[in-house]
């Protein structure tokens, strides 16, 4: 059969791609652009707001890779992710299969309840937790004086030993309930036929969720965990609000150290745009890496 | 077993006056009781325009905008104009003023980002002169006394691009204490200035006396520049000559350029800290609090002692008028005789104009009416010893009494003019604008020492020493190949008597 030319079927489909056209433009504009910028910009030795910006190749690449903050940084924001995926998943899908009973007449409630984190701002959360978590008269520690759990107060939030644990506890407590949400919506396309028939072979308890209805929803899970991974990667106003990356970087994270370099210089000298760049440029590569092997991971599960 | 007894002071009052030292340090929304309202504007010396318009004015707030917030709404309807105004604190004009230059939409008048070299600003066009707009300019700027106004720090070719209305004759680090506290403890910080030991032993007796219920000692420890500015002063005071300002400036002995961050004054200063914290004196939590939210623990009797700026003053004197507190001087190191603290020549708070501003008129002539004795003396009777008035004039006719004129005196008796390499030489401007503090920073490392992360006072000072000197050849090195005539030799003012003002005649003499 003869091939149309392709300016033909361009035409052809004209009114497909006119449709297409004003998201292009928005994506080009907010999603390409940018990036292509912060690309040319990490290959700069530039404060960000002068006129003088000079073309350094990838010193600002070789500076980051070789900078131990930088990849205690790096690595603190996977430990962060390690820390709060899983326990999220699990403790989401548990909450997820009790409201899941139809028989459960408060499922609407606890829902509600589980959720209402999820839709508060999240600088009000963090700024209202470091009042939580005060060793002066914070409810937390009040809670374990009174219950002679401690003798002395836990400065959470300033001691480098508890203050990463305590805002990634804080983090799950405010996501829980999307993560719950997902589970629900994933739980929900399983078949009432599915549960019956399960019944009628005799499948009940864990064998029913472990056998039949976790295979059902396992896409779901490659979904929802990558969602959640790439989330936990991104934690800068929670931490910003609650420790800013402190005490003595304990709790920085890539994106608190690529906004430290970027625009805050407490001790006075000017900001480095170009290298924040370069660090911003690898931590979205090693971030796309993961995306990547996830969906990869998730479409080998497909198949299966 | 005996109960520990809960602390008297509530979470509520806690948040309570955190916020209201925030507001005090951002929008300065406190109404002053220290003048009766209003103020004598005069006519502008020649006709402004008639268009109106809104004048943005952009600030790091604080006392600045207790002022401000009284004055504008009586000069802008004065003028006929209205003047929005925004003071914020530095990490957020670090934040704002680049970017807001950089989109055109900067405000009409406002303050560089700390490390920000003016000379840059000049450059890259983003400011214009004054002098259109202050009339007679050379008359006003006569009546300044002399160091406030520099060429190459806030002037430049031949035109005053910055406007200082205030001094920078202060520090930050001033002991302030719970005079109840205090003398129950058997001590009197006004008999003379204290000793490490004094510092310590007070401490440890205030906590003591507390009894779970408050303690010797407080600091907002996760604000990282509070370590570095009481390590440093602490260290001048113990003879650790030293400049104060930007890197370019800070930590260094103009008598032989080279930083001071290692020598014993210093390594003194940080162990007092530590001893404070293993004494048991600290109050428990000072790592996870700011500067504000400290301060505002004082007044509710938390703590016996902090080392903050005069800028206490004001807040305490508005949110508990009736708390008894002095302030006195940074302690001295054991054995020693205090030694004078040094600051650069030139005012603070320098103010700019947009280039973009349609408003110099307007900012000009509120600008002039500023720098006159009049305006000084306003400024004086709302601010205080906070942001001294730069007029010394206008400061003993505002008629200060109590914490305030005390602050002003010892900073009178302690401070001294030290030498500032930019007005030698202005290239050391480009310097600045290359210079980046090395990671981590003095502030870091110190707090590093006090939560435990970091080990070995002596090492870590030595180690951070060194990586400043780096970071200053390097950026010397930097600044060279791009043009500017400069060495480290600059930083060396072999003829610095470090026992007087260095002025415009110890220039000439180099």
């Amino acid at each position: 059969m003869h091939k149309k030319p392709l300016s033909k079927q361009i035409y052809d489909a004209r009114w497909c791609y006119l449709f297409v056209l004003p998201c292009s433009i928005l994506t080009g504009m907010f999603v390409i652009y940018p990036i292509g910028m912060s690309w040319y910009f990490s290959l700069l030795d530039w404060s960000g707001f002068t006129k003088e910006a000079k073309f350094i190749g990838l010193q600002n690449y070789y500076e980051a890779v070789n900078d131990e903050f930088f990849w205690d940084a790096f690595i603190r924001s996977f430990i962060f992710m390690f820390g709060t995926v899983p326990v999220k998943i699990v403790l989401g899908f548990i909450i997820a299969v009790f409201l899941n009973n139809q028989v459960l007449k408060l499922a609407p409630f606890f829902r509600t309840v589980i959720f209402m984190p999820v839709v508060t701002a999240i600088a009000i959360i963090g700024i209202v937790m470091t009042f939580v978590f005060s060793p002066f008269n914070g409810p937390a520690n009040k809670f374990l004086m009174s219950t002679n759990l401690t003798s002395a107060p836990i400065d959470f939030l300033g001691n480098p030993d508890t203050v990463l644990p305590t805002v990634m506890g804080v983090y799950v407590w405010k996501w829980l309930g999307i993560t719950m949400m997902y589970w629900l919506a994933a739980l929900q396309t399983v078949p009432q036929d599915v549960y019956d028939a399960a019944k009628i072979d005799g499948a009940e308890g864990y064998r029913l969720w472990i056998h039949i209805i976790l295979p059902i929803v396992l896409p779901f899970a490659i979904v929802i965990i990558l969602v959640e991974a790439v989330g936990a990667l991104n934690v800068f106003p929670l931490i910003e609000t609650m420790t800013a990356g402190g005490p003595f970087f304990s709790s920085e994270v890539m994106e608190i150290y690529i906004f430290r370099t970027a625009f805050v210089t407490d001790s006075g000298t000017m900001p480095r745009l170009g290298y924040a760049c370069a660090a911003g440029v690898f931590w979205g590569v090693a971030v796309l890496f993961i995306t990547v092997l996830q969906g990869l991971w998730m479409r080998r599960t497909r198949r299966i | 077993m005996k109960k520990k007894k809960d602390l008297k002071i509530s979470r509520r009052t806690v948040m309570k006056g955190a916020l209201a030292a925030g507001a005090m340090m951002s929008a300065g929304s406190i109404p002053s009781k220290l003048f009766a309202g209003e103020f004598n504007i005069p006519d502008p010396l020649k006709p402004l325009p008639t268009t109106g318009g809104n004048m943005r004015w952009i600030d790091s707030g604080d006392m600045k905008g207790v002022f401000w917030k009284k004055l504008f709404p009586e000069y802008a309807a004065s003028r006929g104009i209205t003047i929005e105004y925004d003071g914020l604190p530095w990490k957020e004009i670090n934040k704002i003023v680049p970017i807001a230059i950089r989109n055109g939409t900067v405000h009409d008048v406002f303050q560089l980002p700390i490390g920000m070299d003016p000379g840059v600003a000049v450059s890259e066009g983003w400011v214009q002169p004054w002098d259109d707009y202050i009339e007679n300019i050379d008359e006003w700027l006569g009546a300044f006394p002399s160091g406030v106004y520099l060429p190459g720090v806030n002037q430049f070719n031949g035109k005053t691009y910055g406007t200082c209305l205030t001094a920078n004759k202060r520090t930050g680090t001033c002991l302030l204490y719970s005079e109840k506290y205090m003398s129950e403890a058997g001590y009197d910080p006004q008999a003379g200035r204290m000793t490490y030991s004094e510092i310590r032993d007070a401490a440890k007796k205030i906590t003591k006396n507390g009894n779970g219920q408050y303690y010797g000692w407080i600091i907002g420890g996760n604000q990282v520049n509070r370590w570095e500015d009481v390590v440093h002063t602490f260290g001048q005071v113990g003879g650790a000559h030293s400049g104060r300002g930007g890197f370019t400036n800070r930590h260094i002995n103009f008598q032989n350029g080279k930083f001071q961050i290692a020598s014993d004054q210093y390594m003194e200063a940080v162990e007092l800290l530590l001893q404070l914290k293993s004494d048991g004196s600290a109050f428990p939590g000072v790592m996870s609090m700011n500067a504000p939210q400290a301060r505002a623990l004082m007044p509710q009797g938390a703590a016996g002692m902090i080392f903050q700026g005069p800028w206490c003053i004001g807040v305490w004197g508005r949110d508990a008028p009736n708390w008894k507190y002095g302030i006195a001087s940074e302690p001295v190191p054991d054995g020693k005789e205090a030694q004078p603290l040094y600051i650069a020549e030139g005012g603070s708070n320098t103010f700019w104009l947009s280039a973009n501003s349609t408003m110099g008129p307007f900012a000009g002539d509120l600008i002039r009416f500023m720098g006159t004795e009049q305006g000084q003396i306003y400024w004086a009777q709302t601010v205080g010893a906070a942001d001294p008035a730069v007029n010394p004039d206008a400061v003993a006719k505002a008629g200060l009494t109590g914490p305030s004129a005390q602050a002003l005196s010892m900073f009178a008796e302690n401070i001294l003019v030290g030498p500032n390499p930019i007005v030698r030489n202005k290239d050391v401007g480009i310097v600045a604008a290359k210079s980046r503090v090395p990671d981590p920073s003095l502030a870091l490392v110190i707090q590093g020492l006090y939560t435990g992360q970091l080990k070995g006072v002596e090492a870590q000072l030595k180690d951070c020493n060194q990586r400043y000197e780096d970071a200053l050849d390097k950026a010397v090195e930097e600044a060279r190949a791009d043009g500017a005539n400069v060495t480290r030799d600059d930083w060396v003012f072999p003829n610095w008597d470090v026992y007087s003002n260095y002025g415009a005649e110890k220039y000439q003499e180099l």
